[in-house]
């Protein structure tokens, strides 16, 4: 039967990234309708369609189709191949909304993936690149993807909404991932941070420091929180400043929480002070919802755990995420589709 | 006198017994074996090179890691599948007879007509299904796919036949299953030697295929047309006891090997359209790995199907039960063979009845036929587990009519109302449920309906009747539902009150979900309840409601267990019971009953000491909040609050009351909006986690809705009613992202929301069995006493606060206290097990390889993973994990055509092959191949893969022929299968090949959706002028467009000689200048080596062999070459005259004459000049002279003239040469006295010369000497 195997077939543009990379991942092609269909301005968004981009370029044979208007999209995935390439980002969004799928992607490649991505490093919305440095990476580590080749590196960083960063990103490939047991989260030995500011006075990350320090000291002393002030051509093309944190436990679980400044020219000019207060509180939040896995890398943890072989996986999470839901889309909807083993929640 | 002809004894002089003997004699001489040569001798043994030890050391370690295989979890079920035997062998060896004496050795049953695969029960842990393998090629590959072993026969008699060593090939392909060979016909020897010689030679050549030492079985010969007992006892022996290696794509893919198949199409589709597609059910054991409902299957000689339902069906081939008895009773020892027929029941195409006769068939059939009925039922009704849970019914009483699920999905219908109704005593306004009389109207539509479903919702009207004059009571009563039956009728309350509250509160509008939740939930409550025998587990399943309750504001309905339970555990595992309450409802219960039994004792402990604080606490708690809870004190009002969980430890301690209830007094305030604030909270993060396991296994897909809804209403036919309600709930348009924002933030300001999260640091509190403090002072107690030996002074371990208490309890009343005495002994095992802990430790440690570790890991994960399902029931487990291999299953596909039932022969295997992930997409598939040195061509390009081999810089080049004896590259277009697969061609599967059938093997490399191949292209052309380096060459373009796309590359001529492309000419089109590194001819063909992408044709054609006719399935043919269809319709290729052989005719070479220009001509030295003189003409008569004629008188003058010349030039001769000897001699004579001469002439220059020198010298030391004699 040469036939390929009907397409899935959903509506909206939610999800429209977990939809594409389960898709990639599981080779079933997929047609995705009423992509905004009501709204002023319909069709993709230039994000997306740089994401699409970015899909086409890490695999080899995928067949895009877009209509007119953009608002019907049927993605007939290729095999993932991987090798070294560079991709502009859209502004619009931060780098890790293309980061997180390339993360679920990336160790099942045929060649070791290394890519340069540009464009926003940190904003408000998505995740930003030292999150998921500080807590993503080890939590890919803990399913056997390591090696030397394993690396994020921000080389320049960029703000919302000139841009203007850069991020080099590398995997090995694994084809079989370790089952993993993560159902003690432990207890928080330290917290590190990374307060960065660019384009504006240095004196903003110290004092972002100071900030969320009095906070958190009350909890616990072993705290540090470095200071990144990028200059020259590595600060990017917009002003601003942010704090991310990274609670570490005895057990290896990663917590994080982050704030960003607002983007130059939209919303009122934030201090410092309040920043750094702020992103510590969210910080005491994550913690408060707790589980072993930070609630951003939720969804990752647990695709990773499907993909992994036939063994038993066990888990740890706080309250799911709304991200994390899409799992009833991707896995319930009948035969193909990912399958999920066993949750433990 | 006889005697004397014996022979006298002789000893013995070798031999082992000779040996035997001469050691004997040796120790007796105290000499000793060879055990003490090394004592004796230790030189001798002593080492002689470090290197060679080295070396040894490195041989053994290599030849002991040689044998590691890598670790893989085992994943083997516990209650495995039978075996696949397969019997091949090519026709007329013995293959039926050898099956039917192995099912009557192992069944004591005869089967006399043998279709399809036969399943038996072999031994107390192992069955068998045994399938004859015939000569037909597809079912060679089909067979050897699934065979776990295969049982070869060989006719002795005749030797090797082709079918085995094909099917060898096949084997080795597909990874290699257990092989054994059975020679047959071994009577027909007349000779014993003959035999002997036949049996190594055959033997040796088995073993060669397949590895030395292979088990070659032999089966001497027939009695009464059987093979003999014994013999065939011994192979099943072998077969009972044999040993398997799981193979890569066995253990990887789930995989049946159908012997049953039924066809479902409904008959009157088949009677309207005899050609319909039809919808069939195939039986099997599942083998390999899991299979998940509504995959993928490939059914080799159909095609690809989806699987629309797949169910388990009881074994019909059971194991025995665990039992300790050695061997199997008859009883045991069954037989399931759907497709065979015995003793003149033949087989039909709808229905099969086996039917074993003798006296036990009888028995058999009892075995056999209740999963036959069952499987009937199941035919006749095709309702789904679905419907079949649908329409299962539970009593929950005994003298209740059963429940059945519909009433259960009637509730979203009866969904209760709700009554505001204010408290008198808190003035807290509550909304009750009511369902009360009015529901009698309600339900009569359903009444309507179905009786049943009406007596069934009287039950629940019942039920909620009670609930509602019980309501009051319970608020009252302390222990009045302490019986069991009590406890339970309480649940069902609790559950009616969970549901009755629950829409209340909810604030989301999707009142469906929320339905099916409820439902499942109860459904999960009412298996657990059925199941559940003893108290403590209902309390366990009262504890989890009474959390999901205590969630609830105004309804803080908490059990005391629970609560003392939930403040005991430290904050962080309280998170997770939160978040486990609400994902699967089993989980969440067995998350509580396993974290309960640790503070079982303490809750029960502090019950008391509860009861007895409760009216003191509620003193302190004046709180306008009504405490409904069912038998507990108020304390368990309090919720989340670690401090309120240590003021209550306080209270125990009767003295510090007073203190307290001043402390307390102020603290109140806060303490009760705290409780509210964190069940809401707790509410909130109910609502937003849905039920993970609806979520994830559940069945209903909402796009199929949608769609549904989308078709649905049209105004007019021309415009469409949008529907935005039902996507609104799903957000179709929101933004993407994975930041989880938190919605209400917390206060972390105030001192009591930061101790909620304060031990989740390791500065804060540690579990008991955790805190480092604890541990050390327990170790110290072990280990107190300990010994410096560097040092050697001695520690005394500090007797802690407790021993010593203990060791003064002990000594003053030793005999008294028998608990002392016990904790005692306690405490000396714990120490042993301690010491025991670290010796093993210690001692593994140095034995521990990575290897082993691997192993331990593996093992681990194994376990893991069996304990995880164990006790869950079968159709729980399905869901989570899909059906695991060793279940009988069957399998319903659709759309199947209908030549597979019309043209069923059951001889043929019916193997359904689980596809994995991307293996249904078909893609570019590259391959390592290698024609088989048996085949006799070579392939050709015309063949389905395209052939390549690869260059030394990655370029594949296409070849048109495979090479002889070497691997080449493969591309073709088809399913995409896992790198590493192996792979085989056959020119044709049907059956008319004369020769060895397998043509190449090899294995799958790479896959892709592109390929690479290029074959190569030269384009020629020649120059019209040429400069010095530089000429213009035509042909080889036809357009400027062409050339511009060209510039820069390198061509070359025949000659040799490197160029390049620089730009095109204007003049004829496709023309351009190159330059060259030497100056080219007129002559010269230039030509350039390109590339061109060949592209592989996207065709690919599953063999369907299994729907031709009866009898013709091994004459599928697949697409014919334009040589066979030439020949099938006698067209003959018109030759191209070119190529066609001609007599060479070689012309005669002319040549020109030579040509010489006139100004060369001159110039030419008059030698060389060619000479024009004419020839001399014809002398005229006048002027030729007329001939001599001499007189002999002349003559003889003449002769003598003659003869003196030569006498004379003889003599002048021999002068000539004396005279050049003398000038010889008189040359050298001349050249001696010259060189004299010049000697001489030497010497007396070199004399002047020194006498000059001297003189010279004495002149220089003068003039030197001069000046100075001078100044002197």
């Amino acid at each position: 039967m040469a036939t390929q195997a009907h397409s899935l077939s959903y509506s909206g543009c939610n999800f429209l990234r977990q939809r594409l990379v389960l898709s990639t991942l599981s080779g079933r092609p997929v047609k995705i309708r009423k992509i905004r269909a009501r709204d002023d301005n319909p069709g993709l968004r230039d994000f997306e369609a740089s994401f699409i981009r970015l899909l086409d370029k890490v695999t080899n044979g995928s067949r895009i189709e877009i209509n007119q208007t953009g608002t019907t999209l049927y993605y007939q995935p290729g095999l993932l191949y991987g090798g070294s390439l560079e991709h502009d980002c859209s502004v619009l969004r931060g780098i890790g909304y293309y980061l997180e799928s390339l993360l679920c992607l990336a160790p099942f490649m045929k060649h070791p993936l290394r890519i340069v991505l540009r464009g926003v490093t940190n904003d408000q919305v998505d995740p930003s690149v030292d999150v998921l440095k500080a807590t993503a990476l080890p939590l890919l580590k803990q399913f056997g993807i390591d090696g030397e080749s394993f690396e994020l590196k921000v080389v320049r960083r960029g703000m919302p909404p000139g841009g203007g960063g850069e991020v080099f990103f590398s995997c090995p490939v694994r084809k079989i991932l370790k089952p993993i047991q993560l159902i003690d989260p432990g207890k928080i030995k330290r917290i590190r941070g990374m307060a960065y500011s660019v384009r504006v006075s240095p004196q903003m990350a110290n004092r972002i420091v100071d900030s969320a320090r009095s906070i958190l000291n009350k909890f616990l002393p072993d705290i540090y929180i470095y200071t990144d002030h990028m200059k020259g051509i590595n600060s990017g093309k917009s002003p601003g400043f942010g704090l991310s944190l990274v609670a570490e436990t005895t057990n290896g679980t990663f917590l994080s929480a982050e704030l960003a400044s607002n983007p130059q020219g939209q919303g009122a000019a934030m201090l410092p002070e309040d920043l750094g207060r702020n992103c510590a509180r969210l910080l005491l939040e994550e913690i408060y919802r707790g589980g072993c896995v930070d609630s951003t890398n939720q969804s990752l943890a647990l695709l990773l755990m499907t993909l992994g072989q036939q063994d038993v996986s066990k888990v740890l999470l706080g309250p799911l995420s709304p991200y994390t839901e899409i799992c009833r889309d991707s896995t319930g909807s009948g035969p193909g589709g990912i399958l999920l083993k066993h949750w433990y929640i | 006198m006889e005697t004397k002809d014996q022979k006298k004894h002789r000893k013995k002089n070798s031999g082992p017994k000779a040996e035997k003997k001469k050691k004997r004699h040796l120790q007796d001489l105290q000499l000793g074996d060879e055990e003490d040569a090394r004592k004796r001798n230790p030189k001798a043994f002593a080492v002689q090179s470090a290197v060679r030890m080295a070396r040894s050391f490195h041989r053994t370690q290599d030849l002991k890691t040689k044998k590691h295989h890598i670790p893989v979890v085992d994943r083997t079920p516990l209650e495995p599948p039978p075996i696949v035997v397969v019997v091949m062998g090519p026709p007329k060896v013995g293959k039926s007879t050898l099956i039917q004496c192995l099912i009557r050795n192992f069944t004591r049953q005869k089967l006399t007509e043998i279709r399809g695969p036969v399943t038996i029960v072999s031994g107390k842990k192992r069955r068998l299904t045994i399938i004859e393998c015939g000569c037909d090629i597809n079912m060679m590959i089909d067979l050897a796919k699934v065979a776990d072993l295969v049982l070869m026969l060989i006719d002795a008699s005749f030797g090797f036949e082709m079918e085995t060593f094909e099917f060898l090939n096949i084997c080795q392909v597909h990874g290699f299953p257990k092989i054994m060979g059975v020679l047959t016909h071994l009577d027909s020897f007349k000779h014993n030697k003959q035999l002997k010689k036949t049996k190594k030679r055959l033997k040796h050549r088995f073993w060669t295929e397949v590895y030395p030492g292979a088990k070659l079985f032999y089966l001497s010969g027939m009695v009464h047309g059987e093979y003999q007992n014994q013999e065939i006892h011994n192979l099943g022996r072998f077969i009972t006891v044999m040993k398997f290696r799981p193979l890569t794509w066995q253990t990887s893919h789930p995989y049946i090997l159908a012997d049953r198949m039924e066809d479902l199409t409904n008959p009157e589709d088949i009677r309207t359209n005899n050609k319909c597609d039809r919808k069939v059910s195939l039986y099997g054991y599942l083998r390999g790995a899991h299979l998940k409902n509504k995959s993928q299957v490939h059914i080799p000689g159909v095609g690809d199907f989806a699987v629309s339902d797949v169910s388990f069906l009881p074994d019909p081939c059971a194991l025995p039960e665990q039992q300790k008895k050695r061997c199997l009773n008859e009883k045991e020892k069954l037989v399931y063979a759907p497709l065979s027929g015995v003793g003149g029941v033949l087989y039909d195409k709808d229905a099969v009845y086996v039917d074993l006769g003798g006296s036990h068939g009888f028995q058999e059939s009892e075995e056999v036929r209740p999963t036959h009925e069952l499987v009937q039922s199941l035919i006749s009704t095709h309702s789904t587990i679905d419907a079949k849970m649908a329409s299962s019914r539970v009593t929950l009483f005994t003298d209740s009519k059963p429940l059945g699920s519909e009433d259960i999905d009637n509730q979203g219908q009866w969904m209760p109302k709700e009554e505001k109704q204010v408290d008198l005593k808190t003035g807290r306004v509550r909304r009750k449920a009511i369902f009360g009389d009015e529901e009698e109207d309600e339900s009569g539509d359903s009444d309507d309906e179905d009786d049943e479903m009406s007596e069934g919702d009287r039950l629940e009207n019942s039920c909620s009747d009670d609930e509602t004059e019980e309501g009051p009571d319970a608020e009252v009563t302390d222990k009045q539902y302490m019986s069991r039956k009590g406890i339970k009728r309480q649940k069902l309350e609790m559950e009616e009150d969970f549901e009755v509250d629950l829409p209340a509160f909810a604030d989301s509008d999707d009142d469906l979900e929320r339905s099916s939740v409820e439902e499942e939930a109860e459904e999960a409550d009412e298996s657990s309840e059925e199941e559940d025998s003893t108290a403590e587990e209902e309390r366990d399943i009262l504890e989890s409601k009474a959390v999901r309750e205590g969630g609830k504001p105004e309804l803080l309905q908490t059990d005391d267990s629970s609560d003392s339970l939930n403040m005991e555990k430290s904050l962080t595992r309280k998170k997770a019971t939160f978040t486990t309450s609400d994902s699967g409802h089993c989980t969440a219960e067995e998350a509580f009953a396993s974290e309960d039994e640790p503070e079982g004792n303490s809750s029960l402990s502090t019950e008391e000491e509860d009861s007895e604080n409760e009216e003191a606490i509620r003193k302190k708690f004046p709180k306008p909040q009504v405490v409904s809870s069912q038998k507990l004190g108020s304390g368990n009002l309090i919720d989340e609050t670690s401090d309120i969980e240590d003021l209550l430890k306080e209270e125990e301690d009767y003295k510090e009351e007073n203190n307290y209830s001043t402390e307390t007094s102020g603290a109140l305030k806060w303490k009760e909006d705290l409780s509210r604030k964190a069940a809401e909270a707790f509410l909130r993060q109910q609502q937003i986690t849905p039920n993970l396991r609806k979520l994830i296994y559940g069945t209903v897909t909402e796009d199929n809705e949608e769609e549904d809804g989308d078709n649905g209403e049209e105004l007019g036919g021309l415009f469409r009613v949008s529907q935005p309600a039902s996507e609104c709930k799903h957000k179709a348009d929101s933004l993407d992202c994975s930041r989880f924002h938190v919605e209400a933030p917390h206060d972390w300001d105030l001192e009591e929301v930061m101790n909620s999260i304060r031990d989740c640091f390791v500065t804060g509190k540690w579990e008991e069995d955790k805190d480092a403090a604890k541990i050390l002072a327990e170790d110290e107690e072990l280990y107190g006493d300990f010994e410096d030996l560097e040092t050697g002074d001695v520690h005394k371990g500090k007797p802690g606060p407790d021993t010593q208490i203990e060791d003064v309890e002990e000594e003053i009343k030793e005999e008294i206290d028998p608990s002392a005495e016990e904790s005692a002994k306690k405490k000396h095992l714990e120490k042993k097990r301690k010491l025991k802990e670290m010796f093993d430790a210690e001692y593994d440690e140095g034995e521990s390889t990575y290897f082993d570790d691997l192993k331990g890991e593996m093992q681990k994960q194994a376990q893991l993973n069996r304990a995880e399902f164990e006790d869950q029931d079968d159709e729980a487990r399905v869901q989570y994990e899909g059906f695991r291999p060793g279940m009988y299953v069957r399998i319903e596909i659709e759309n199947v055509p209908c030549e597979f039932v019309l043209n069923f022969d059951p001889h043929y295997p019916i193997i359904l092959g689980g596809l994995g992930n991307s293996e249904g997409n078909v893609g570019y598939v590259q391959m390592r191949l290698k024609k088989h040195r048996w085949y006799k061509k070579i392939l050709k390009f015309q063949t389905i893969p395209l052939y390549y081999i690869e260059d030394h810089n990655g370029r594949q080049r296409l070849l048109k022929y495979t090479p002889q004896h070497m691997h080449c590259g493969a591309t073709f277009w088809g399913p995409i299968t896992p790198q590493g697969t192996g792979f085989l061609a056959v020119q044709s599967v049907s059956g008319n090949m004369p020769d060895f059938r397998i043509a190449a093997t090899g294995v799958v490399l790479d896959l892709d959706k592109s390929i690479k191949i290029v074959k190569k292209l030269k384009l020629t052309g020649f120059p019209y002028k040429i400069f010095k380096n530089t000429s213009f060459i035509k042909g080889m373009f036809n357009s400027a467009l062409e050339v511009a796309k060209f510039e820069g590359a390198v061509i070359r001529t025949v000659s040799g000689i490197r160029g390049q492309i620089k730009k095109a000419l204007r003049a004829p089109e496709g023309a351009f200048r190159a330059t060259f590194e030497d100056k080219l001819l007129m002559s010269d063909i230039v030509f350039m080596r390109t590339w061109y992408p060949v592209s592989v044709p996207a065709f690919y054609n599953p063999v369907t062999s299994l729907l031709k006719p009866i009898g013709e399935k091994d004459t599928w043919s697949g697409m014919r070459t334009t040589g066979q269809l030439r020949l099938a319709h006698g067209i003959k290729l018109k030759a191209n005259k070119d190529s066609l052989y001609k007599p060479i005719v070689r012309q005669k070479k002319h040549f020109n004459s030579l040509h010489i220009p006139k100004a060369l001509q001159k110039a030419l030295p008059f030698k060389s000049k060619p000479k024009t003189q004419a020839k001399a003409g014809k002398t005229p008569k006048d002027r030729v002279r007329p001939a001599v004629i001499r007189e002999p008188h002349e003559r003889k003058i003449l002769a003598l003239l003659d003869a003196l010349s030569t006498v004379h030039s003889e003599k002048m001769k021999k002068a000539k040469e004396q005279r050049h000897l003398h000038n010889k001699e008189h040359f050298k004579m001349k050249q001696k006295e010259e060189e004299e001469k010049l000697k001489r002439q030497k010497d007396l220059r070199k004399k002047l010369y020194r006498i000059q020198g001297q003189k010279e010298r004495r002149n220089q030391k003068s003039s030197l000497k001069g000046p100075e004699e001078q100044l002197k």
